[in-house]
């Protein structure tokens, strides 16, 4: 039923008055049984000491960085397995004088059982441990937590000697080794060292640099002598037929000015004189000469091209031959030749050397991956070797402290005390707890019995589920009888829960002055 | 009284100064100037009139409150006065419902032992408050009557006068000691009701009842609907119906059912019964009255202890 709250409380009311026997009664059973269980509930003692221990073990700085531990160790663990041991439980059955009767191996197994179910070991905190141990009696619990301690101190400082003496002699074995790889690693690299010369430190540089240089030289060189190449060629062509046609078309040229001027002279002169004029005839003459020379000149070095033709030689005409500037152009072409052919050499001595530089680059870099496994295995030895040197010292320190037990790993925080009053639930508990359970139980049932029964209980509910209109809400009318047995019955009622009331007070009051 | 008849000798003078007919005094209405109709004048004198017969009714002795409250029939000044204020509530929801005219009420509960009865006898009595009202119970359970034990009622019943031919209705109204409330007992116990309530006789009854006081509202108590049919056939002769719910017994298809089991339109509301209660108003007294040596004291009860 989803009612509102004022109502469910209105509804919760209302039904406890009507069973006020069932909830009254139930009360009263309640919180005497509570009072009852109070009285009869066994006193115990409790007995506390608090431990602080180190976390850490002595291995793990020693060995941190250097080697991987096993996880961090279980204090409460190893605590348990210490106080819990055959060894430590015989002197505790000693010390709680159990073994003042005779007890047969059976019941010793069962009162250690006992014991060890009443001993609680936890941790407060990263580094305290608490021992707790409850028992009937405050003084037995008190020698008990107090043998506990003490025994668990000794064990553990013991312990921790045994440990870090452990931890040296592991770590000296472990330079011992170190330092004999070191020594035949530095063998194996002297030995490789003398039989591959070029597995000297930097030699890979150098010959890089080198290989580098050559390369540029070879670079240069062929750049240049593809340039004096390009050169010879143009100088070549300068000088080839081309060159001697163009001479040649000048050396006609010249001829031809030559008749041209007297062809002048010759119309000049014909203007005053007539054709028999001496001038005039001699004039006709020179011209006619020079035309001759012109078509000879032209016979001749069509011969002469095709004996040069023939004798596979560039064909070069006298007048050019003599001219300066072939003379500068035959010059450079020979200049260029020899440029060439040095330019060459060059290239070629180059090229050579660079072969060399490479094929022994090759070699030095076969060598090198030997040597740097070989180096690397060193430097790696090398490097724990020292390292374990160090921690060898620390652990002989601590070897020494822990032996001379001055270093403080361990120390009773809060020694044990004698428990006055006991622990655990007590008889006030009891009292409130079966007061408010005596109330509430009846009360809950109640409430619960109302939420699972599906009859209807407020009117409400049929007008928002049902959509029936309830035009009336008749409360219950007693008739005088009846209300004379409320009022009754209340009465006894109200005698009853004033009954428990002073049951309690009654037996709190014999609790406090010690009479139960 | 004097008032009254004064009013009645004015309103035949004036009725006497109009000569139009009583039987067209509705066609005339609208047009007359007169506040005062005839119609309405014939309402009043019919209310004094009916005010009158009421006032004068014959009544036995008064039952007195110490016998109320033992057969928990409300009265006007009971210490639990919030029931009776309940009852009161529900009178005035009828009334208003009922427009000011007549009516038959049926009161039904799903189950036997849902305070039917109960409730029916006290709605009946919260009517008979009023002066001007009377109430009439008709017990219709046939089978398990309890009204008439509850009234103390003796003499002829509904059967009776169903069966015989010679019986006046006058004869099964009986007074019940509480002014302005008759009852009609079931009468003599009958195994097939049925045949009864199918008869035109319960319905010239039912008329002839409604006739006697025109004020007067009859409530009507039959058995539980979901275990007879008796309350279907009833259901059909009455005006209103209320379902009588007790708290805590009945789940919502069981409550359902029930309404289902009467014609939707007749069926006005649900009376939600015996809701459980400290004793609130009287809270106080029944506090000191735990602690005093006499025990709790209510009204009429220390006459009857």
């Amino acid at each position: 039923m989803n009612l509102p709250f004022e109502q469910i409380i209105r509804l919760l009311i209302n039904e406890a008055f009507q069973y006020r026997r069932a909830i009254v009664s139930a009360f009263a059973v309640i919180s005497l049984a509570f009072l009852s269980v109070g009285l009869v509930w066994p006193k115990i003692y409790t007995s506390t000491s608090t431990i602080f221990v180190e976390q850490t073990n002595v291995i793990n700085p020693l060995m941190e960085g250097a080697a991987v531990t096993a996880d961090a160790t279980n204090q409460i663990r190893i605590a348990q397995e210490l106080l819990f041991s055959r060894k430590t439980m015989s002197i505790i059955l000693q010390e709680g004088g159990w073994l003042i009767n005779e007890l047969t191996p059976v019941e010793q197994e069962k009162v250690i059982q006992g014991i060890q179910g009443r001993t609680s070991i936890s941790m407060v905190g990263r580094n305290l441990l608490k021992i707790e141990y409850h028992d009937d009696l405050p003084e037995r619990a008190f020698a008990v937590v107090t043998k506990y301690t003490d025994t668990l101190i000794s064990r553990i400082v013991d312990e921790k000697a045994k440990e870090s003496k452990e931890a040296f002699e592991f770590i000296d074995q472990q330079v011992r080794d170190y330092h004999d790889k070191l020594i035949v690693v530095e063998g194996k690299i002297k030995d490789y060292r003398s039989s591959n010369p070029d597995a000297t430190p930097g030699s890979d540089t150098a010959v890089n640099t080198r290989i580098n240089r050559l390369l540029n030289t070879v670079e240069t060189t062929t750049l240049e002598l593809q340039e004096e190449k390009i050169k010879k060629e143009s100088l070549e062509r300068q000088l080839s037929g081309e060159a001697e046609v163009t001479a040649s078309l000048s050396h006609e040229g010249q001829l031809r000015t030559r008749i041209g001027e007297l062809q002048t002279e010759l119309e000049t002169l014909l203007l005053t004189y007539h054709e028999s004029y001496p001038d005039v005839v001699r004039i006709r003459q020179q011209i006619n000469d020079l035309k001759a020379t012109i078509e000879r000149e032209k016979v001749r070095r069509l011969e002469a091209k095709k004996l040069a033709k023939a004798g596979g030689q560039p064909y070069v005409d006298e007048g050019i031959s003599n001219n300066p500037l072939y003379q500068q152009l035959r010059s450079q072409l020979s200049a260029t030749k020899t440029n060439i052919e040095t330019l060459t050499a060059r290239l070629n001595e180059s090229q050579k050397r660079l072969d060399e530089e490479l094929e022994r680059s090759k070699r030095i870099h076969g060598g090198e991956a030997a040597m740097t496994e070989l180096t690397r295995d060193y430097q790696v030895n090398r490097e724990i070797y020292q390292d374990l040197l160090r921690r060898r010292e620390n652990a002989r320190v601590t070897m020494n402290l822990n032996m001379d037990r001055q270093k403080i790993s361990i120390r009773v925080q809060e020694p044990p005390l004698m428990p006055v009053q006991p622990s655990g639930l007590r008889f006030i508990h009891f009292v409130l707890v079966g007061m408010f359970l005596g109330f509430a139980i009846p009360v809950g049932v109640l409430y619960g019995f109302q939420q699972v029964d599906p009859r209807i209980r407020a009117p409400g509910i049929i007008v928002e589920r049902l959509k029936l209109p309830v035009i009336a809400d008749i409360p219950h009318l007693s008739s005088p009888a009846e209300i004379q047995a409320i009022a009754t019955n209340s009465r006894w009622l109200a005698v009853v829960v004033i009954g428990v009331g002073v049951i309690y007070f009654v037996v709190a009051l014999l609790k406090v002055t010690g009479m139960l | 009284m004097s008032k009254i008849e004064e009013a009645l000798k004015k309103a035949r003078e004036n009725r006497s100064k109009q000569l139009v007919p009583s039987g067209q005094v509705s066609s005339v209405e609208g047009q007359s100037a007169s506040p005062k109709s005839g119609r309405e004048l014939l309402d009043i004198e019919s209310k004094i009139d009916s005010s009158r017969r009421i006032a004068t009714m014959r009544e036995q002795g008064e039952m007195p409150q110490k016998q109320l409250a033992l057969k928990k029939i409300i009265y006007p000044d009971m210490q639990e006065n919030h029931i009776a204020n309940s009852f009161r509530e529900l009178r005035t929801k009828i009334l208003q419902k009922s427009n000011g005219r007549q009516r038959t009420i049926m009161v039904t509960s799903p189950t036997s032992g849902c305070g039917c009865s109960f409730s029916a006898l006290n709605l009946a009595a919260a009517f008979s408050f009023d002066e001007s009202k009377t109430a009439l119970l008709v017990d219709c359970n046939l089978r398990n009557s309890g009204l008439s034990k509850i009234l103390s009622s003796e003499g002829h019943g509904l059967t009776d006068y169903l069966e015989s031919t010679e019986l006046d209705v006058s004869e099964i109204i009986h007074p019940t000691g509480i002014k302005r409330l008759r009852l009609v007992p079931a009468g003599g116990v009958r195994e097939v009701p049925v045949e009864y309530f199918t008869s035109m006789k319960m319905r010239s009854l039912l008329s002839a009842i409604e006739e006697r006081y025109p004020d007067r509202y009859i409530i009507i108590d039959t058995p539980p609907i979901l275990e007879s049919a008796d309350s279907h056939i009833l259901s059909e002769l009455c005006d209103f119906v209320l379902l009588v719910v007790p708290y805590g017994k009945f789940t919502q298809s069981q409550i359902k059912a029930a309404a289902d089991a009467i014609s939707g339109e007749k069926l006005i509301g649900i009376i939600f019964n015996n809701e459980p209660c400290v004793p609130g108003q009287s809270w106080r007294r029944f506090l000191k009255s735990l602690f005093s040596p006499s025990g709790f004291k209510w009204t009429g009860l220390k006459k009857a202890v």
